[in-house]
């Protein structure tokens, strides 16, 4: 059966993690001074950037901008060099446009769209080294880049994904070796803190009798991961808080 | 109060402190900013660079692939670099296809390449005739605040320094290929360009490494590629004429800062390696 050799005898998997383990999670906050809000997230060697412009008026057609709700927009992007195999279409192929859709079905179910009605929030993601969980990590990294842009959201939108390693024991937060190596993979977007669900989406299959375990698996990694990325906000917040916006002091070398 | 006299009159704002001869971010006219590399981030290239000149960021990664050698070159590889202006770097650029500005930075590193003659396309190839080297050069521009081309070319130089190409041996017979998983030889690179970029302030004044401000407020622009002591090429695409004397100062400029970049990037590639 797939997915078999995922989990040693002493209970680790191919990085040398637990089951219940993350990857390490390293992430910055206003990392670029052009965007409004930008962020720059690593999930093991998943590596991604977020940049947000907005709320502004609506740009290209008007028959697009709604009367009550702000329009937002996403762009999902890879980098040619992100992958093993050097991609050649970095955005626009059906994969791409696939996962920019997501995004934004994700986002939207977080960020307070009611109080900017008629304008357009942009959502860009790069993607710079691909190592699993891609879709995660973008959905992380602009989470903290719409903080940085000061766009008020109802709650953090974490994902997090969850396998399920030796027939029966949930894996969290899935590298690219064990994505392919042909076991279950869910993938969850969620508000931790309510609990309640975005994006849901799964991939091979597994008896129906593992799926509440297998979900409150990814539920606790977005748990987890919020708590980390909770950290990292006000941490920020704390050290450039009190300089002006939009300057930053130059340092000679 | 500064800030509304900024964005009602931006060209008399920025007036009024060349006329202190001083920039309102600090520098003067003919300060550099401060420029960081970090080499070899991205795993996933064979090389990789990330350049940061004040708040301009760009970051490179050099994908290698196998291919057959043009008929009437059969002796050299290919080097296809290509610079990407992502929506995210500026709000000047939109999603779409790639921007008139991206096609025109692409074709200049592309010629810059080929002038500085930086790698010899003849070290690309494995086997003449059957199989050479692709090295594709991508160049993603993440953060646009001015002197876009000084930070690819760094980036793209300082990427190149860190390729290792995997050895690869061919059967002509069998028209196998098997290449080797231990990555062995570095690639020859054979002189670094370094570029500066300036603006024309009102005709009169030079500017030194512009900010996106600057450059959009300016009159003219002008590109100078040096490499050690030889000047690679100069592109002055329109704008304010410049005197002989403001040339040669440009010229002259340039020379000292690529003393600088090169040893900042050795510093980076010696770093790398241990």
């Amino acid at each position: 059966m797939a997915g078999m050799h995922l989990l040693s005898d002493q209970g680790l998997r191919l990085d040398g993690r637990r089951a219940n383990e993350l990857r390490q999670i390293r992430c910055k906050l206003g990392v670029f001074s052009q965007p409004d809000g930008s962020a720059y997230l690593e999930q093991g060697n998943t590596k991604v950037l977020a940049a947000v412009y907005g709320p502004h008026e609506i740009r290209g057609s008007r028959t697009k901008s709604l009367h009550d709700k702000a329009l937002v927009n996403c762009q999902y992007s890879m980098a040619t060099f992100s992958t093993g195999e050097r991609k050649r279409r970095p955005r626009g192929d059906r994969k791409s446009q696939e996962m920019s859709m997501h995004l934004r079905q994700a986002l939207q179910a977080a960020i307070r769209v009611e109080v900017y009605p008629r304008s357009q929030i942009d959502i860009f993601v790069e993607v710079l080294q691909a190592d699993g969980g891609n879709y995660c990590a973008c959905v992380n990294a602009a989470t903290l880049a719409i903080m940085d842009a000061g766009i008020p959201m109802k709650e953090y939108m974490v994902a997090c994904t969850a396998s399920l390693g030796n027939g029966d024991v949930p894996l969290v937060d899935i590298s690219h070796l064990e994505e392919n190596s042909g076991g279950p993979n869910l993938t969850v977007a969620a508000l931790p803190l309510s609990g309640q669900v975005a994006l849901m989406e799964m991939s091979q299959r597994f008896h129906l009798d593992h799926l509440p375990k297998v979900v409150e698996c990814a539920l606790q990694g977005c748990r987890d991961i919020h708590q980390i990325l909770d950290q990292a906000v006000r941490r920020h917040i704390e050290v450039s808080g009190a300089v002006g916006w939009g300057i930053r002091p130059q340092v000679k070398l | 109060m500064a800030a509304s006299y900024k964005t009602i009159h931006p060209v008399k704002y920025y007036r009024d402190f060349l006329a202190q001869n001083v920039r309102p971010d600090g520098r003067s006219l003919q300060t550099f900013r401060p420029v960081s590399i970090n080499v070899g981030s991205i795993k996933t290239a064979e090389g990789s660079a990330i350049v940061k000149i004040g708040n301009t960021t760009v970051v490179c990664g050099i994908k290698a692939e196998l291919a057959k050698p043009k008929a009437e070159e059969p002796n050299f590889g290919y080097l296809v670099p290509n610079v990407e202006l992502p929506p995210l770097c500026s709000p000047k650029f939109r999603p779409g296809p790639p921007s008139d500005q991206a096609q025109v930075s692409s074709n200049f590193i592309a010629e810059t390449l080929t002038n500085s003659r930086c790698i010899d396309l003849r070290d690309l190839c494995i086997v003449s005739e059957h199989l050479a080297w692709v090295l594709h050069c991508d160049l993603i521009c993440l953060d646009h605040d001015g002197s876009l081309l000084d930070a690819c070319v760094i980036a793209l130089v300082a990427a190149l320094r860190t390729v290792e190409l995997p050895h690869v041996l061919y059967d002509a017979e069998a028209e196998k290929t098997v290449v080797s998983a231990e990555k062995r030889s570095k690639l020859k690179v054979h002189s670094e360009p370094v570029a500066t970029t300036y603006t024309i302030f009102d005709d009169e004044i030079l500017l030194t490494d512009p900010t996106n401000e600057e450059e959009s407020l300016s009159s003219g622009i002008m590109t100078v590629v040096v490499q050690g002591d030889k000047l690679c090429s100069v592109h002055k695409p329109g704008g304010s004429p410049l005197t002989d004397a403001q040339l040669q100062e440009c010229i002259n400029g340039a020379m000292k800062r690529a003393e600088h970049i090169n040893k900042l990037i050795n510093t980076a590639l010696k770093s790398h390696e241990t």
